[in-house]
């Protein structure tokens, strides 16, 4: 091989790099079709690069480091920046480089329609977004971590609010923006705190399993806003507001799954934190559970497709939480893949229905078969169904939460499991089988850019399963696929589930009178509710409070002091009479006042 | 020339403003093109006493003794170290984009440049004096013009205020330009008398018939001294540096101010106050510096977050982004009082950040007002639609406002918390964090309000985005925002050698080496 693994990495990171800043400064060309051919032809020679990275660390090697200082404390590095080669960072780079890409090729079709500024503006954000996930993914050190973490954040806002005149996709871009950001507190205190404790932001510095309790606690803050772990949930599925392929790359695919990459890189912070992954576990068991209940209530695509994103989060921090990475990893993994063809699908279906909602949707399998069928094969593979890469990145999941015996979790993930076929289950009953609206009478199927990703994807959705070993040699731990009571129990619960949602949804889109309370309440968005009411009701009370504070005590002081010094002006001004007789007797009165303190003395 | 760089740098501005005087007032493609050559030539004089200084070896270079008055031991002491080589090249950019940003203005733009090219050539005395007397003259020249240029170009802007207490706006002409003038100016006069006296003190004190501030910071002044003449140079210069609660000059006068002068003021001046309580508060005072941190962190601490709060209270675009300011040198202020060598970076990181980044602000707030004729936030909206330019970079010094990596005001808001964390006062760092969210809040909370939703009500027939020479104050600035938020190094190898030699007069061990 005559590229080195730097400069393939190097490659990766500027290709894209290179032309959003092309774009972003030369508006010429971003106002034209060079935007779409610089912008893909970036993001398949970063994805060319990530392939070729992988091969190199299929066999073992020892992981490469290249960096330079960035900030510097007394003439010595205070941080560095630069690139971490090695089975992890290779692998998140090809899942990422590829959605990408596959995300890009679709948004050519899905796009065609916007003017040609509004499309440069479109792929200059999406280069832009895989330079910073790509600063993420190679980063060599938690700070460099946190600076591509801060600048997919950003893409994500700009992306959401792509549609900026839109009130509702403006609303929800900065929503998303300030709830994650609202969460990165905690990374950036958890790094000043393990720079203190270590003197370095590297991940695997020499700590005490107390303070990696306290780093990684602060750090998992961050993570449940950015990968939309409950209860800071809730920018998701507004962020739904955007383009269908940014849901697919960004608010599925990639983006939200950074948070479990950030467990995974600072695994030895992670592995010593014994309190932080209980909490990870519980609190993402319960993630799966909600998120997923809340799943079967959309009736828009999106949405349900967001939810179900949030509850798949919810499986990996939990795996994570129970000690297995490569079942957070894997799961990762395979969810990108399955996950991006199924929001891709659903742009398809959009693109064709000119609508999000299901009620609007119904009988399109025979209409759009390659979109039917890939969407299937990923739904049926994020169900669970034996033998697809859901199954096998789900099952490591529940045989290492069921490890250490029966548990709450594991009933949580469990029942969520069953929850998960039965939403897709209703989904695709809704969208392909259920008869024709008059809406999607007249859809027909997309065509090529929009079909050809979906095929690309539906591969790795069919098979990424049976490249577990592959996966575990590049993570460094073992894999072997062994089914258990557990996978079992999982795999019915999935046909289950599906076979319920046939039962139920087959011929009504209404839920059955059982699960109708459920729904209103979940309706509401009671947490929603509660963050709005604590903006609008305190924080911005309290900051009209100071605001008022400020212009009539603080500055009213000034101005009293101010006013204080004109009044006794114009008293003492009265002093100054101009008549002469005053002035002498004034003269008089002093040089007497002045003989008489001689005379005391 | 090499030998006589910093005089030439002090020099050109001020021959640039007499060179102005004899202009006829008529002419004023001339005027403003002259005014622009002087501001030219300062930047790029800027630019090369940094390609000119070694950052390797540190210390004060490039220095000229001239004599002044002999007797009392006054002299134009000029050099220049890592901290100032920084701000020569801040105030550089300001003053050249600000020219540039006021090409519109045709009223009396003759006196108007020539007020501004003076006001400069006092910043970058500053910013070059070793001299304390010539120190303090330089400020006074570079404070004082700000009165004619608030009273005569600035604008007023009655808010109709609604609550019992709206007689105190009439009574006061609060939002009216000369009331802004006044306040300003005599807020700042009574800080400069607060250095004067602080500065008579050091020289009686050190008794060595001289103002060279080197030999001045080696004296040793009894601890006495040092607590209450720390305290007036504090409260002095720290009420040019909008040090809570003798800030609020900044408001009304930076939103009363024409474009170009708050970007001059909030991007370049306000930092001759924190720069003044770094370099001769607490360099030549360690014992007081040390005494007093507690309190400048916590003061600063409440300016952070304070001012973050006020500025999400305010309806007028203009007042947002001045409190922004206050907020901001709070920052500068934390980082000062943490005493050490990450919170001393990147205090004067963060001057550098802010003052580009308000410059930027207030460029586009300026461009804003101008087509749209009102600065209320609540009335626009969509204006993304017709300036889609200006939108951009509103969102870029938005993102550096709040902290985002990749520009340059994460840079100096991580090294001041990092310095705050290794400082005795952790907790500073928490506020400080808490600060930068109510930033973002603010910050996006206005952008979405004025750029996004749909199209500009028709009310607003005069928008349009940018044009031809209106770019480049944006492009200049905007780039700057980025270069050195991606590669900090760019300053930090001039700033951390400076930081590390004086950090040494103050504290005894180097402090902050976790």
């Amino acid at each position: 091989m005559l590229a080195s693994p730097v400069s393939l990495a190097l490659t990766a990171l500027l290709a894209p790099g290179a032309v959003a800043l092309l774009l972003a400064v030369a508006t010429p060309l971003r106002n034209r079709k060079s935007a779409i051919v610089l912008s893909v032809l970036a993001a398949l020679s970063s994805l060319v690069a990530a392939i070729l990275l992988v091969k190199g660390q299929l066999t073992p090697t020892p992981p490469q480091l290249l960096t330079v200082p960035w900030l510097l404390q007394g003439g010595v590095p205070f941080a560095e920046i630069g690139l971490r080669i090695d089975g992890i960072s290779a692998s998140m780079l090809l899942v990422v480089t590829f959605v990408a890409s596959c995300v890009q090729i679709f948004s050519v079709g899905y796009m065609h329609d916007e003017s040609p500024p509004a499309q440069g503006r479109y792929f200059t954000y999406h280069s832009l977004f895989l330079t910073a996930m790509n600063i993420l993914v190679l980063a060599p050190n938690l700070l460099q971590l946190f600076l591509g973490w801060e600048l997919v954040g950003v893409t994500s806002y700009l992306l959401i609010g792509y549609y900026y005149r839109k009130p509702s996709a403006a609303k929800a871009a900065v929503k998303a923006f300030w709830v994650t950001k609202f969460a990165d507190m905690g990374l950036l205190i958890g790094l000043l705190v393990l720079r203190s404790k270590t003197g370095s932001f590297d991940w695997d510095a020499t700590i005490t399993p107390q303070a990696a309790n306290l780093v990684t606690l602060l750090l998992f803050v961050a993570v449940m806003g950015k990968s939309a772990q409950f209860p800071l949930h809730i920018w998701l599925p507004d962020a739904m507001e955007g383009p269908t392929p940014v849901s697919a790359l960004l608010h599925a695919a990639t983006m939200v799954a950074a948070g479990v990459f950030l467990i995974v890189r600072g695994w030895p912070l992670f592995e010593l934190a014994h309190s932080t992954r209980a909490f990870m576990l519980g609190l993402g068991s319960v993630t799966a559970l909600l998120a997923a209940t809340m799943a079967l209530f959309q009736n828009d695509i999106k949405k349900v497709l967001a939810y179900s994103t949030c509850s798949q989060l919810g499986y990996m921090i939990a795996a994570l939480g129970a000690g297995s990475l490569l079942g957070g990893f894997f799961h990762l993994t395979t969810h990108a893949f399955f996950k991006a063809l199924l929001f891709l699908g659903a742009g398809s279906v959009i693109h064709a229905v000119h609508s999000n909602d299901l009620r609007d949707m119904g009988g399109l399998a025979r209409k759009m078969p390659v979109t039917t069928l890939t969407f299937v094969i990923g739904a049926l593979s994020l169900a669970g169904l034996p033998g697809l890469a859901g199954f096998f990145s789900k099952d490591l999941i529940l045989e290492a939460v069921g490890e250490h015996g029966f548990s709450l979790w594991l009933v949580l993930l469990l029942v969520s499991a069953f929850l998960t076929a039965f939403y897709m289950g209703r989904l695709l009953l809704r969208v392909f089988f259920a008869p024709a609206t008059e809406k999607s009478s007249h859809a027909h199927e997309s065509g090529g850019f929009l079909l050809l990703p979906l095929g690309l994807l539906a591969v790795p959705a069919l098979a990424t399963g049976y490249f577990g070993g592959m996966f575990g040699q590049l993570y460094g731990t073992a894999y072997h696929f062994h089914l258990g009571n557990i996978g079992i129990l999982a795999a019915g619960l999935g046909v289950l589930g599906l076979l319920l949602s046939y039962v139920l949804y087959r011929h009504r889109a209404e839920h059955p009178a059982l699960l109708a309370p459920l729904g209103r309440l979940i309706e509401h968005g009671p947490m929603d509710r509660l963050y709005e009411g604590g903006f609008h009701r305190v924080a911005l009370p309290f900051a009209a409070l100071v605001g008022w504070i400020d212009r009539y005590l603080v500055d009213g002081v000034m101005n009293l002091t101010g006013l204080a010094f004109i009044v006794s002006g114009q008293k003492i001004r009265r002093i100054q009479t101009g008549i002469a007789t005053d002035y002498v007797l004034a003269t008089v009165g002093g040089v007497l006042a002045l003989l008489l303190y001689g005379v005391m003395r | 020339m090499t030998e006589h760089i910093l005089s030439l740098i002090v020099a050109a501005p001020f021959v640039a403003a007499l060179i102005l005087l004899f202009l006829p007032p008529k002419q004023l493609g001339l005027i403003r093109f002259t005014a622009a050559i002087g501001a030219f030539v300062s930047l790029v004089l800027s630019l090369y006493v940094a390609f000119l200084y070694n950052s390797q070896a540190g210390g004060l270079q490039l220095a000229e003794v001239y004599p002044l008055v002999p007797s009392l031991g006054i002299e134009l002491r000029l050099a220049v170290d890592g901290w100032g080589v920084s701000l020569l090249i801040l105030t550089g950019v300001i003053i050249f984009a600000g020219v540039l940003a006021s090409t519109s203005l045709a009223d009396r733009a003759k006196e108007f440049f020539v007020l501004l090219l003076v006001l400069v050539a006092g910043v970058f005395g500053v910013f070059v004096s070793q001299d304390l007397f010539v120190f303090f003259l330089f400020y006074e020249i570079a404070v004082l013009p700000m009165y004619l240029l608030i009273g005569i170009w600035g604008s007023s802007h009655k808010v109709t205020e609604a609550g019992p207490l709206r007689f105190v706006w009439k009574w006061f002409d609060i939002g009216g330009r000369e009331y802004a003038a006044m306040k300003l100016t005599l807020m700042l006069l009574v800080g400069s008398a607060f250095i004067l006296v602080g500065l008579l003190a050091l020289y009686f004190s050190a008794g060595a018939g001289t103002f060279d501030m080197a030999v001045l910071a080696k004296a040793h002044y009894p601890r006495s001294l040092q607590l209450w003449a720390f305290v007036l140079f504090w409260l002095g210069f720290g009420s040019l540096a909008g040090v809570f609660p003798f800030h609020t000059w900044s408001p009304d006068g930076h939103a009363s101010a024409p474009t170009a002068v708050s970007m001059l003021h909030a991007g370049v001046l306000m930092k001759l106050g924190a720069f003044g309580v770094m370099r001769i508060g607490m360099m030549m005072l360690p014992d007081g510096a040390r005494f007093w941190a507690p309190v400048v962190g916590a003061v600063a601490v409440v300016n952070v977050v304070y001012g973050a709060l006020s500025a999400l209270s305010q309806k007028d675009l203009k007042y947002i982004i001045a409190y922004s300011s206050v907020s901001h040198m709070g920052v500068v202020m934390l980082g000062a009082a943490t005493l050490t060598q990450s919170g001393w970076n990147g205090a004067i990181y963060q001057m550098f950040a802010h003052g580009i980044m308000t410059g930027l602000f207030f460029a586009l707030v300026g461009h804003i007002y101008e087509r749209a004729h009102s600065r209320e936030v609540a009335k626009m909206g969509g204006f993304a639609t017709v300036m889609p330019g200006v939108a951009a970079f509103f969102t870029l010094a938005g993102l550096s406002s709040l902290g985002l990596p990749g520009t340059a005001g994460f840079v100096a808001e991580f090294l001041v918390f990092a310095g705050a964390w290794q400082s005795p006062q952790a907790w500073w760092s928490l506020f400080g964090v808490l600060g930068a969210f109510v930033t973002a809040v603010y910050v996006l909370r206005v952008s979405r309000a004025v750029f996004f939703g749909e199209g500009p009500s028709p009310h607003f027939h005069d928008l349009r985005d940018a044009r031809r020479v209106e770019w480049a104050p944006l492009w200049i600035l905007g780039g700057t925002l980025l270069l050195c938020g991606i590669w900090p190094r760019l300053l930090l190898d001039f700033i951390d050698p400076a930081t590390s030699s004086y950090l040494r007069l103050v504290v005894a061990v180097a402090g902050g080496q976790p």
